[in-house]
């Protein structure tokens, strides 16, 4: 079975097609930026956009992400032609406000926040914020994650699918 | 180079049967002193921070390493789990070496770079003013090294040069200058230390030391580059799975392979009635194979919650007294006293990184890469799990995902290299969440009796704090010294009363009980806190004017005065409100750090919201300001999220909760706005970890009863 991750094409065991994106990620293709917190959807860590979308990986089977452009924390910043790395507006205005503690859940975090600015770049503060109810951030940076989303909302965000 | 703490420490460390401060899990016990004095010692060490450091090693090459490449490599023994440490101690090791910040790289170290393993220990808020003028001399004897060497390449005196911004340049023409990467690569034979003693630089001349400097490690953590114990692989590695217990307390009878290691995937299988698990070469297969073992377990303990409860609960007579001035007795026998009882639940950690580590058990050498916050003891429960020398595992401590006291005993370790072991191949083992609930241990469940006399001008003449506390540290500590230091944690009165008692009981549960962020501090100071209002109400007093009425002599009275002040002012205390809103005030003392904090709450049916929240902070030298808000930040809402959520149950021998359905956490929409202003009043730097936690509940459970006119003396706290 094929995946596209990243722009990129990634070959992986048929097998059962009803094992979650998540652990094809992180042990069998070493992309460990994506975490596991809860397996049930619940605490958002997991999360990864499959064609824009905002989709939590431990709940979604590897054969229903093979059908999709899959992009994880590792495809949010671009490399650009002179191989520098562009990081994204979440990237850049999570560190500008330094938002994370532990992080573990910080892949979410951006990968949420930058799926729903791509797809409503004109979303006013509320929306945004909105958008974040369902990502949990046990070291309490919540204050931060808000100023963060809403400097992300600020700068300028690239359309969805450049990677 | 120094190698005590920069605090005062009373007892002398030669007499000391076990090293290392109490915050630190292990246990200072001074032998010479009496057993009474030497609890109340202990007890007072804890809230002010006074612990004692590890021994350091004094070669600087044990935490620097200058390459000819130029780069400053900083290996440091205490792990990052989000607090910032790895920045704060580079802007402190900066401070005298004298590096570009951006040719440092921070990096952890292995057990086997010579640190002790109390050093190489993250906990009771420590980690940087144990290490604040150890790492500072460190550094120093480093920067005089390498200006000496330069001055002998740049054929000058070493009096003539002076080290700045990674470079080595003659004083009176800076344009002769070397890189220290250039002195290190051209140097001949080996390092020799200065004969001089460094200078450390004074307050007024610090360049990295309380500066916002932006942490260090965030742009491996903003691209998901970042490696935590969960995220560690090496080639031919398999994966582990063990075998739970399926009530608590619940041992294996007998334990036979099975069919296990004939499923597909297994490539080791250990059955014994001290360890049973399967290696196999994907995560699901190790799991399903779990079942193919022939394992008989003990019936176990049918932990039922009522029982519990009534285990913790304060028996008259029965503590050790911790704290104790003039006599309770006669002024709490008198009229015009009050009592008020509360408690606080069974708490799990929600650490967001589930437990992980891998192990490689090779034929001389093991080695450990795992989420943990005790590298040092680590290595010694690892080599006696897979029966090597501790001098043969080395542990290094990955990035931790969270862990508030879980990954101090990190079992995944033992697990991983019983298997690796058995499997001759590396292994990753790693918790579900489900494990992380099941199997974990708890923060324990407490119970406090506080009493109060007040005089005819509504000043307190007696106090008394009777707690009781399941275990904070292993039972054998509590049989030791007759109380356990960690679970009274912020229980000592503080306040100038006359008569005052603090007495603790610590109770063994069937239920593993253990370190949550702050031990005890939570509880104690929602206790204590919550009940200066009900004194104050009585006495029909302000809050703020009763406790400033209140406050200790000396230093420390100051110091509380002016982080009071502070956050009444900062919060607007006395002021106007909005309707359907008010605020709630407390204050602790933790760590050496005084904070006093104000929460403003409304209320919705049932639901308390916390809409702002305000915080004062003395934490003494502020090594970095920013760092220090976001520890307080987190800390608050951390501490809200026990407050009004978080509770552990217990029915049939199983805590209740599998996953965060039945154990929610604080969500951004219940975050508050918050405020928080630092103040210095005292010239080291004090913890920053878990004192901003000490005020939230009370604070939180006072507005509540500002507004609603309902005491919550129970956490989490339930509207009536």
């Amino acid at each position: 079975m094929q995946l596209n991750i990243n722009g990129e094409t990634f070959e992986v065991d048929d097998g059962d097609g009803l094992r979650p994106l998540l652990w094809v990620l992180r042990d069998e293709l070493g992309l460990t930026g994506t975490k596991y917190g809860c397996g049930a959807g619940i605490c958002g860590s997991c999360t990864v956009h499959l064609d824009g979308v905002a989709a939590r990986s431990c709940q979604t089977p590897l054969a229903q992400a093979a059908q999709a452009a899959i992009r994880t924390i590792e495809g949010l910043a671009q490399v650009q032609p002179d191989g520098s790395v562009r990081l994204h507006a979440v990237q850049q205005a999570f560190i500008e406000e330094q938002v994370p503690q532990c992080s573990w859940c910080m892949s979410g975090q951006m990968m949420t926040c930058a799926a729903f600015l791509e797809q409503n770049p004109a979303a006013s503060e509320a929306q945004v914020l909105d958008a974040m109810q369902n990502n949990y951030c046990r070291c309490g940076c919540y204050a931060r994650i808000r100023k963060g989303v809403l400097r992300a909302a600020q700068l300028a965000v690239q359309p969805a699918g450049t990677a | 180079m120094s190698a005590t703490s920069p605090r005062k420490w009373k007892f002398s460390r030669r007499k000391l049967l076990i090293g290392l401060g109490v915050t630190g899990g292990a246990l200072a016990v001074g032998l010479p002193l009496s057993l009474p004095f030497a609890r109340l010692k202990i007890a007072g060490m804890l809230d002010s921070g006074s612990a004692p450091a590890g021994t350091m090693p004094k070669d600087p090459f044990v935490w620097f390493e200058v390459t000819p490449q130029n780069r400053v490599r900083l290996y440091l023994p205490k792990a990052e789990m989000g607090q910032g440490v790895h920045t704060a101690l580079a802007q402190i090791a900066a401070e005298e070496l004298r590096p570009a910040w951006e040719q440092l790289e921070v990096l952890n170290a292995s057990t086997e770079r010579g640190f002790d393993m109390g050093t190489m220990l993250v906990a009771g808020s420590a980690v940087v003013s144990s290490l604040y003028n150890p790492l500072r001399a460190a550094g120093a004897a480093l920067r005089l090294m390498l200006e000496e060497e330069g001055a002998r390449q740049l054929g000058v005196a070493p009096a003539a040069v002076t080290a700045g911004g990674g470079v080595v340049a003659v004083a009176a023409e800076p344009s002769k200058l070397l890189t220290f990467g250039q002195i290190v690569g051209a140097k001949q034979g080996a390092w020799v230390a200065s004969k001089l003693e460094p200078q450390l630089r004074q307050p007024a001349q610090f360049e990295f030391i309380g500066k916002p400097m932006p942490r260090v490690d965030f742009a491996a953590k903003i691209t998901g580059a970042a490696l935590y114990g969960f995220d560690m692989r090496l080639p031919n590695m398999a994966y582990g799975a063990v075998a739970r217990a399926p009530r608590m307390g619940a041992k294996l009878l007998s334990a036979a392979p099975g069919t296990a290691r004939s499923q597909p995937g297994v490539v080791a299988v250990v059955a014994t009635t001290e360890f049973a698990g399967v290696a196999a070469e994907t995560r699901a297969q190790a799991v399903a194979a779990l079942d193919a073992l022939q394992l008989q377990w003990s019936e176990g303990d049918v932990v039922e919650q009522a029982a519990m409860e009534a285990m913790v609960t304060v028996q008259p007579g029965a503590g050790t007294v911790l704290q104790s001035a003039g006599s309770v007795t006669a002024p709490l026998a008198a009229a015009n006293t009050l009592r008020a009882e509360y408690r606080t639940p069974f708490a799990a950690h929600a650490h967001l990184e589930p437990q992980a580590a891998l192990a490689h058990v090779l034929p001389d050498k093991v080695q450990v890469w795992c989420s943990t916050q005790s590298a040092g003891s680590l290595r010694a429960d690892v080599a006696k799990a897979v029966g090597r020398k501790a001098a043969q595992v080395e542990v290094t401590a990955a990035y931790l995902g969270g862990s508030f006291g879980r990954k101090l005993n990190v079992d995944v370790a033992l697990d991983a290299a019983r298997l690796s072991a058995a499997a001759l191949r590396p292994v990753h083992v790693s918790y579900t969440r489900a494990e992380e609930f099941q199997h974990g241990f708890f923060r324990p469940p407490t119970h406090h009796v506080l009493q109060g006399a007040l005089d005819g001008a509504g000043r307190i003449v007696a106090m008394s704090h009777a707690q009781a506390s399941g275990n904070v540290f292993p039972a054998l500590v509590g049989q030791l010294l007759g109380a356990d230091f960690g679970a009274y944690r912020g229980g000592l009165l503080r306040y100038n009363i006359p008569n005052r008692q603090v007495t603790s009981q610590p109770v063994t549960l069937p239920v593993p009980t253990g370190s949550w962020r702050g031990l005890g501090l939570l509880a104690n100071v929602f206790a204590v806190e919550s009940f200066m209002d009900e004194l104050a109400l009585a006495a029909g007093s302000d809050a703020l004017e009763f406790r400033l009425q209140h406050l200790p002599e000396g230093e420390l009275g100051e110091r509380f005065k002016a982080v009071l002040l502070a956050a009444a002012e900062l919060a607007g205390w006395g002021g106007a409100l909005p309707a359907g809103r008010a605020r709630g005030l407390a204050c602790s003392m933790d760590a050496g750090t005084v904070v006093a904090q104000v929460a403003e709450v409304s209320v919705q049916g049932a639901r308390v919201q916390v809409q702002r929240f305000t915080s004062a902070v003395d934490c003494g030298v502020l090594v970095n300001p920013n760092i220090a808000a976001a520890q307080t930040e987190g800390s608050i809402m951390m501490g809200i999220s026990s407050t009004l959520l978080e509770e552990i149950t217990f029915s049939g021998g199983q805590a209740q909760a599998t996953n965060f359905d039945r154990y929610p956490l604080l969500r951004l929409a219940d975050a508050p706005l918050v405020e928080t202003v630092f103040l210095q009043g005292s010239d080291v730097p004090h913890g920053m970890g878990e004192p901003p936690l000490g005020p939230v509940a009370a604070a939180v459970a006072n507005a509540v009863f500002a507004l609603t006119g309902q005491r919550l003396r129970s956490l989490p706290l339930k509207l009536a």
